[in-house]
């Protein structure tokens, strides 16, 4: 059935071990998948109940799993397994996503300690999955998400008398979990009624099939050729997933002159563009594409060949995207996504590398400012106002910009704590910190105490001839803050910054960080911290792109 | 409680079969493992009466429905996702059965049971 380069990779997979390095990739590869089908799933939903879309929540729990383990080099299975179980248990979103991180915590136990995942033992995890899943619930409900799981252990124990290769047992287990999601309206009457399969069966096949079509080689981010009803569209959020170069979306309406061929009609599709949708309706077939400039009349083209077109649609995506990023100020930062009753917090930042920083320790609206470019009250404002949630904590991350947030909350209606940080390192600290779902005070009271951890050092260029608290400075040259204060003043860079470090008595710290500006070059910077490695062997140096102007580098002792 | 006059006469539900449903829902509800008379009293009370509604609490003031119910949830279940969908769940099934709204759940987590210490 397979393409003859699929079943090559398939040798390949064969040929090694999965360790827990192996295991990441295909839980990445899971989640992707499930988030390319995530839409098909949520259309699955008959229950008007409003804990969100099941696709959705899957979604999320398998992304909180993923960002558990992004980072990890674990080589033992067992250790990683255990990772993805911790992370999809507090990212765990609504039913589903409950119930599929009781599937990893059982699949986690099954492992443990392991050093590789074998067959048996794969058929041991998904027994165990199964196991602890069933735990969780006094009546299990058949036809649902619990019912593909038995049948998804049941089919690797009985793969298991053919094959002790874990890939061949995958390969018989993702039929099975089809086949149990097709049959789940047979168990539960209220799927029957509403003509569809259980949603959160559907997912846990999405995320088995990811991992095998990973195995293949086959694609993971467009969804299969499938044809969704047409209030299912999603049209609106297909803005998420623009590339560059795809700057027309186009949508036709049409009615096919014969049957349609979905397989040929997706093929022909994907060479044109990306994000493509097709639905359909009483007859009438709706397609969605985003397509490059020169491109955009070949949709249109080739659908007249298909049938009649009833209606066509196009639009300048380049125009949306201007509006979508004046909102999301530094383009392609990927801001913390907040929930309504969550905290979210504003921080001020002075460069793009810095704002990403922030931006993964959870911070969702980034405001651009620093010593020189202070933000108005207004701009600290409007970054909050429109989040979904009246929590909100500042940190300025600046001593002049305190006060610019002091008058945003006094302005504002919304529940606003500030967090004091008069540089990026305590903002950072604070960070650490940080909370969304705990108590706004609480939290906010707890990232103020951090930002006495940490000893800040900003190094920069004198704009003119002074003496400060004793230091005295000639204009061009370098001089080192610590704490906002200056300490001392040198001929470079690397003087300085020696400098700053001694004072600081990194030596007995443990972590330093070096964020550097828009001035510096990277070589310069590393070469920076070959030199301050070489002074201070037993402390771990980070070197990060900061992006800020003026200050060439900005330091973190803790 | 929800009272309905029809052209031939008037139906009453009453709060205790509010409940029943509400139990049902509830331990259907994926991490319930169990339901938890909220007191001492109500615990003797309905072990010797065998309701089959121990842990729901219905309370009709005349105008809306409130719903409380006392839950054990499987340990090493993210509690609140749980709660949450318990809360779902009940609304759900009351509102679909008795076509009345329900205006508060309030899930009391009374414990929690440990089936896999890891």
């Amino acid at each position: 059935m397979i393409s003859p380069e699929a079943q090559a990779r398939l040798e390949q997979f064969k040929a090694m071990p999965i360790d827990g390095q192996a295991l990441k990739k295909l839980v990445e590869a899971g989640l992707t998948w499930l988030r390319a089908n995530q839409q098909t799933v949520n259309a699955l939903n008959v229950f008007p109940v409003p804990d969100g879309d099941t696709g959705t929540n899957m979604v999320l729990t398998m992304q909180s799993a993923w960002a558990e383990i992004d980072n990890l080099g674990h080589r033992n299975v067992g250790q990683m397994a255990a990772a993805v179980s911790q992370g999809a248990l507090m990212g765990a979103r609504g039913n589903s996503g409950v119930i599929l991180s009781q599937l990893w915590r059982g699949f986690a136990r099954a492992l443990h300690n392991q050093e590789n995942l074998d067959g048996p033992g794969l058929v041991r995890a998904f027994a165990e999955a199964r196991d602890t899943a069933y735990k969780g619930v006094v009546r299990p409900v058949e036809g649902t998400i619990l019912t593909v799981a038995k049948d998804v252990a049941s089919a690797a124990k009985y793969a298991l008398a053919e094959t002790q290769d874990p890939f061949e047992i995958l390969e018989r287990v993702v039929p099975a979990a089809d086949a149990s999601v097709e049959h789940t309206p047979e168990l539960l009457p209220v799927l029957k009624q509403a003509g569809v399969v259980d949603s959160g069966g559907k997912g846990l096949f999405y995320i088995l099939e990811g991992m095998l079509r990973y195995v293949y080689g086959q694609p993971l981010d467009t969804p299969l050729a499938t044809v969704q009803p047409l209030s299912a569209m999603n049209l609106e959020n297909t803005l998420e997933s623009i590339e560059p170069g795809q700057d027309f979306e186009v949508v036709v309406d049409f009615v096919p002159s014969g049957s349609l061929d979905l397989q040929k009609f997706y093929g022909e599709l994907e060479t044109m563009g990306t994000s493509i949708q097709v639905g359909e309706g009483e007859g009438m077939y709706r397609m969605h594409i985003h397509v490059p400039t020169e491109n955009r009349y070949h949709p249109i083209d080739y659908v007249m060949t298909l049938g009649t077109i009833t209606k066509v649609a196009m639009e300048n995506l380049l125009a949306q995207m201007d509006a979508v990023g004046q909102k999301a100020s530094p383009d392609s930062i990927e801001l913390a996504n907040v929930e309504p009753g969550q905290i979210a917090v504003v921080a001020v930042s002075p460069g793009r590398g810095i704002a990403r920083v922030f931006a993964s320790l959870g911070v969702a609206a980034i405001v651009e400012g620093g010593q020189t470019m202070n933000p108005s009250t207004q701009e600290i404002l409007s970054a909050f106002e429109n989040l979904p949630t009246d929590k909100v904590i500042i940190l300025p991350n600046n001593k002049n910009i305190i006060l610019a947030a002091q008058a945003a909350k006094d302005v504002t209606v919304k529940n606003v704590h500030i967090v004091p940080s008069r540089t990026i390192p305590q903002g950072l600290a604070a960070m650490m910190q940080f909370n969304p779902a705990g108590d706004a005070e609480a939290v906010a009271a707890k990232m103020g105490k951090s930002l006495g951890d940490v000893t800040s050092g900003e190094i920069t260029t004198a704009t003119r001839t002074v003496e400060i608290d004793g230091v005295s400075v000639e204009k061009g040259q370098v001089i080192a803050l610590m704490n906002g204060k200056l300490v001392l003043s040198a001929a470079a860079v690397e003087e300085a910054c020696m400098g700053f470090l001694d004072k600081a008595e990194a030596a007995s710290h443990e972590l330093i960080t070096l964020f550097y500006g828009e001035d510096l070059a990277q070589s310069e910077a590393a070469r920076l911290v070959d030199v301050i490695r070489a002074a201070y062997p037993s402390q771990e140096i980070e070197l990060q792109y900061g992006g800020q102007p003026h200050y060439q580098l900005i330091i973190s002792v803790e | 409680m929800g009272e309905e006059t029809t052209t031939l006469g008037t139906i009453h539900i009453s709060p205790k079969a509010v409940a029943t449903i509400a139990y049902h829902a509830a331990l259907q509800s994926y991490g319930v493992v169990g339901l938890a008379p909220k007191n001492l009293a109500e615990g003797l009370a309905s072990s010797i009466t065998h309701v089959p509604a121990h842990g729901i609490s219905v309370l009709y003031n005349g105008e809306e429905v409130d719903i409380d119910i006392h839950v054990i949830v499987e340990y090493g279940t993210r509690i609140t996702s749980v709660a949450s969908s318990v809360a779902n769940t009940v609304r759900y099934q009351v509102e679909k059965a008795l076509g009345m709204s329900v205006h508060n759940i309030n899930v009391h987590v009374q414990g929690l049971r440990v089936s896999n210490p890891d």
